[in-house]
């Protein structure tokens, strides 16, 4: 059974790793707003449900000219950059994470009450939640991996990396129903909506790019550089 | 003495909400846009006023201020919710008809794509330029804008995407839209849009900030 409940405690997530998504430091923004972060963060962290779950699937073909590879009978359409990174993989982690629905709820509501500052604060929260989420996911897999003398990729997500969104409805249909809570609607986007899907690459002779941004073309990404 | 309405639009760009707020920590326990705005109308100064002669000017220095990244979100986001407690004072003159807005404005995040920041401060700072938003939210469809802009003739529509892979929707979006509302003007923009791209799929203006989306406006404004 590939699927963990996380604690918040446990996900490394302070006052500092959501600072330096407000801004620069010398804009004194880290002073100003301590308080409200400290607060919700609190907030979040007592309402949050964490979790991830994963299924390794043989690679199965990979065809380099239309740069697709078929997991468990499905097509996954990667373009180039993501297929350069997986093609020598020989099986694939499929996984599913969530930071759960609870913190954009709260987020939901600030915005309906008037203060976009704290809805953002708690969009910043849940995306941090949910990544760190795929970040624990992720240290699984590679345990397991290594407990077998293989190595892996870095992992890589429908709608990044010119990888169509479209392709989250193959790699849903990888998964149980219902996994972790999360749905998939007919725009290929998951509810909750601080969730995270995609794939991990696992063989001999695969690496792990400690700067996967460089791929990216989303230069203005607020999260460049920074996971 | 300062003049009440310099006095809201000061609260406004420093975003300074209402008196219990402790932001920004140099106007602690002083009045906010909330208290002020109030005390503005029962002074007699009509909504129009507070609205032309001290949010619309204090938000086009805010915009004008991120353009220059002399602010960052926060603080933007500060000033739009010091913003939004002065207009619920003012809503129910605009509702009343007694008080008109510069015009309807339509804005969503196009079919696919969840991200809803950058359309969020986008649609904060058009209102704050004194349009009406009509706020479709995030997986917009194009039926849905179409919708939208049959329930409000007249009205101009903005498209946000996020995702290199979501402005195809645009391009498609766009498409439905001039296909049955030639006229409609349609303003785009996301960090992977460009003006390239506007011009490519037949939108109408494109801005790399929300400033420009207000300034571009302005020669609509009726």
């Amino acid at each position: 059974m590939n699927s963990f409940e996380f604690d918040f405690s446990g996900l490394g997530i302070g006052e500092e790793s959501i600072m330096k998504y407000l801004g620069p430091e010398e804009a004194s923004l880290n002073y100003e707003f301590r308080d409200l972060i400290k607060e919700l963060l609190g907030k979040a962290s007592a309402v949050c449900s964490p979790a991830a779950e994963y299924r390794i699937f043989p690679a199965g073909e990979w065809n380099d000219e239309a740069k697709t590879v078929s997991p468990g009978g499905v097509v996954f359409r990667l373009k180039d950059i993501v297929y350069k990174q997986l093609s020598l993989a020989e099986s694939l982690a499929v996984f599913l994470c969530t930071a759960g629905p609870e913190v954009e709820k709260l987020g939901r509501k600030a915005m309906e009450d008037g203060d976009p500052m704290t809805s953002y604060i708690y969009d910043i929260i849940g995306s941090a939640i949910a990544e760190a989420t795929s970040r624990m996911l992720h240290a699984e897999v590679r345990k397991a991996a290594g407990n077998s003398g293989l190595k892996v990729t870095n992992r890589y997500s429908p709608g990044y990396c010119g990888w169509d969104v479209s392709d989250q409805h193959s790699l849903f249909r990888l998964m149980p129903d219902n996994t972790c809570g999360i749905s998939l609607n007919d725009s290929a986007l998951m509810n909750p909506e601080k969730s995270v899907s995609g794939i991990i690459g696992i063989g001999r002779e695969v690496s792990f790019d400690p700067y996967p941004c460089r791929f990216c073309r989303m230069k203005q990404c607020l999260y460049r550089n920074t996971m | 003495m300062e003049d009440i309405l310099a006095r809201i639009a000061r609260c406004v760009e420093s975003g300074k909400t209402d008196k219990a707020s402790p932001y920004p920590p140099d106007m602690r326990g002083s009045e906010g846009a909330d208290e002020l705005t109030l005390q503005a109308i029962n002074e007699g100064l009509g909504a129009a006023r507070i609205l032309d002669e001290a949010l619309i000017p204090a938000m086009a220095i805010v915009g004008d201020r991120f353009s220059r990244k002399e602010i960052y979100v926060p603080q933007m986001l500060m000033a739009a919710k010091a913003m939004n407690s002065s207009m619920k004072h003012l809503k129910p003159f605009f509702q009343s008809g007694e008080t008109r807005r510069k015009g309807k404005f339509i804005i969503g995040t196009v079919a696919g794509d969840l991200h809803d920041i950058g359309k969020n401060l986008v649609s904060m700072m058009i209102e704050g330029g004194g349009w009406e938003m009509i706020d479709l939210g995030v997986d917009v469809s194009p039926e849905k804008f179409l919708k939208a802009i049959e329930a409000n003739p007249g009205a101009f529509v903005g498209l946000s995407a996020l995702l290199t892979t979501t402005m195809e929707n645009m391009k498609k979006t766009v498409a439905v839209l001039k296909e049955k509302h030639p006229s409609v003007k349609i303003l785009v923009g996301g960090a992977p849009v460009t003006m390239e791209y506007c011009e490519k799929i037949g939108a109408d203006f494109y801005s790399p900030d929300p400033q420009g989306a207000v300034n571009y406006l302005k020669q609509f404004a009726v």
